[in-house]
């Protein structure tokens, strides 16, 4: 669940009043640009570079929502023989499949598989061993 | 026009979203402590699990059935349930949540129920992950009655018309009728009314002998006529409980008072987020009655406050305080609990002649103490008596995983 703390910090000001009281907006907040509904919005972690070509890393972290419906060209969560992956939906001559970036594995058989929800976003911390540290060691990190 | 929308075996449900490969196969969930079943997949049902067994009765079943047990997860299933709420909350222009895992929804001004209810229920099974079914009649009796059809009829049922309702209520067993409890049983088995359709067709005078008041709202409800309004008034709460079993015997009294802090603190959480105080706060213990050779112990006693407070340091202190006096050596403690009564609004805060009143600077410390651990996750900030160790804590051996609700625990994807 998202936690939305107050956005617009109160400006309590001992001395003048600031000219922008009256200017004051909502922060930017990256959480309304990677979650649409947080109601149907879960989230996955990358392991494995099965997703590599398609711009997935390893320890991303996946922002999946299960109301979209699937189409040619999402990248999924889908339960495969025993375990979640991440994939890429396609439809191959009119039949859906699912493959990852090498396209060795390619499930045809969707008989077999449920799809789980759609990734619609990924996050990924950008920072260097050397920086991880204090209240930055969990950047996109879990 | 009402609906009733109720999860399927939703606490099974919540756990097999996260664990598709359990799809199909019997799963049972446990009570805290691991005590009871208190959820079981349909699957489970088949292989003789009742709701309530105990998990040393039916542990040769799970056993000989292979069947996947849980300990419940309140976590999950909370936020769970937030979520197919919501959702719902999306399709009604009312909606009364009734409990976990069930909701009535008003449907006024909303035509062509027969395309609109099934959309409703496609679209929360797919956005939350959780099967839902969906009852709905003119009153809410009978919505009730068309969400428990609803489950054998591909989780929708619409009684609309009145040769619908007539069909529905002429075999449904007036037991599993909403508001019908055990006192009524021998009273139906006399006049051998067995449906509820036979029930209907008492005379409005029988009900309301018999049944008083709640026996003619039923029997107007019956037959389609609302008597219960969408947001019927919960009856304002008498009392707020909390109270657990321990995993293993407590025989120490610093180890109660950890546990005894932890239920003090809770409850007054309760309290607070309920906007009460309480005037009186009831402590007891127990001791296991199903062992003859244990000495039995069932202590009890019920504190006055001098001024109605919902702080946390307040009722600890109470709670400690009392649970010490009421500890004996040499008795194992199974169970203890902290009740508060006497409940008042916050707003309405009666003071003490003879004692100084210093609860506004406590107020503001379990304020900020609210907001911490609502921010930070629950137990960041605590009272120090709850101790470190905490080997008391439930039994939970079968705990699932907090995969929406902490980022360690969310699912790994290859």
């Amino acid at each position: 669940m998202i936690r939305s703390f107050e956005k617009r910090a109160e400006q309590k000001i001992s001395g003048f009043q600031s000219p922008a009281a009256d200017y004051l907006e909502g922060r930017l907040d990256i959480a309304e640009k990677l979650v649409v509904d947080p109601h149907t919005t879960f989230y996955f972690k990358m392991e494995g570079d099965a997703m590599r070509s398609f711009g997935i890393d390893a320890g991303d972290i996946l922002v999946v929502d299960r109301s979209l419906k699937v189409c040619a060209g999402a990248v999924v969560i889908a339960f495969i023989s025993g375990c979640f992956s991440c994939r890429m939906y396609m439809v191959i001559g009119g039949e859906a499949a699912l493959r990852n970036d090498k396209g060795d594995t390619l499930e045809k058989d969707m008989s077999e598989i449920s799809i789980w929800g759609v990734v619609t976003a990924i996050c990924r911390g950008m920072l260097p061993a050397g920086l991880k540290q204090g209240r930055y060691r969990d950047v996109c990190t879990l | 026009m009402f609906a009733l929308c109720d999860c399927n075996n939703f606490y099974a449900s919540a756990e097999r979203l996260f664990r598709p490969e359990l799809n199909g196969l019997p799963i049972v969930v446990l009570s805290n402590n691991d005590g009871c079943v208190i959820a079981r997949s349909e699957e489970a049902k088949a292989c003789g699990i009742k709701m309530g067994d105990p998990e040393f009765l039916v542990r040769d079943l799970i056993k000989k059935f292979d069947i996947q047990v849980f300990s419940s997860n309140y976590v999950l299933y909370g936020d769970m349930s937030e979520r197919v709420m919501h959702n719902l909350a999306r399709w009604f222009p009312r909606l009364d949540v009734y409990s976990i895992d069930e909701a009535f929804g008003w449907l006024g001004g909303v035509s062509d129920l027969a395309t609109y209810v099934p959309r409703i229920r496609k679209s929360v099974v797919r956005n939350s992950g959780i099967p839902v079914s969906i009852g709905v009649a003119p009153s809410k009796t009978l919505a009730k009655l068309a969400n428990k059809l609803a489950k054998k009829n591909n989780g929708v049922m619409v009684l609309d018309t009145d040769e619908k309702i007539t069909a529905a209520v002429h075999d449904f067993p007036v037991h599993d009728l909403w508001g019908v409890g055990r006192q009524y049983y021998k009273k139906f088995e006399e006049l051998k009314i067995e449906t509820a359709g036979q029930l209907r067709d008492m005379p409005e005078m029988w009900f309301k002998q018999h049944m008083t008041i709640i026996g003619q709202r039923m029997w107007n409800e019956l037959w389609g006529r609302p008597a219960i309004p969408i947001d019927a008034v919960r009856e304002s709460t008498k009392g707020v409980t909390v109270s657990r079993s321990f995993r293993n015997y407590i025989e120490q009294p610093d180890i109660l008072a950890e546990a005894v802090t932890l239920y003090a603190t809770r409850l007054a959480e309760k309290l607070r987020a309920q906007g009460l105080r309480c005037l009186y706060l009831q402590v007891f213990l127990y001791t296991n009655e199903n062992r003859e050779d244990h000495p039995q112990h069932f202590p009890s006693h019920t504190h006055k406050l001098l001024i109605a407070s919902n702080n946390t340091s307040d009722l600890v202190k109470i709670a400690v305080t009392v649970s010490a006096r009421l500890f004996k050596y040499g008795m194992k403690y199974r169970k203890a609990g902290v009740i508060a009564t006497g409940l008042v609004p916050e707003s309405e805060l009666q003071l003490n002649i003879f004692s100084a009143h210093d609860g506004g600077k406590k107020d503001r410390v379990s304020e900020v103490l609210d907001k911490l651990n609502l921010a930070y996750g629950r137990g960041t900030l605590r009272m120090a008596t709850e101790g470190y160790e905490k080997k008391w804590r439930l039994k939970h051996e079968f705990l699932s995983k907090g995969y929406t609700t902490r980022w360690t625990d969310i699912i790994k994807v290859k």
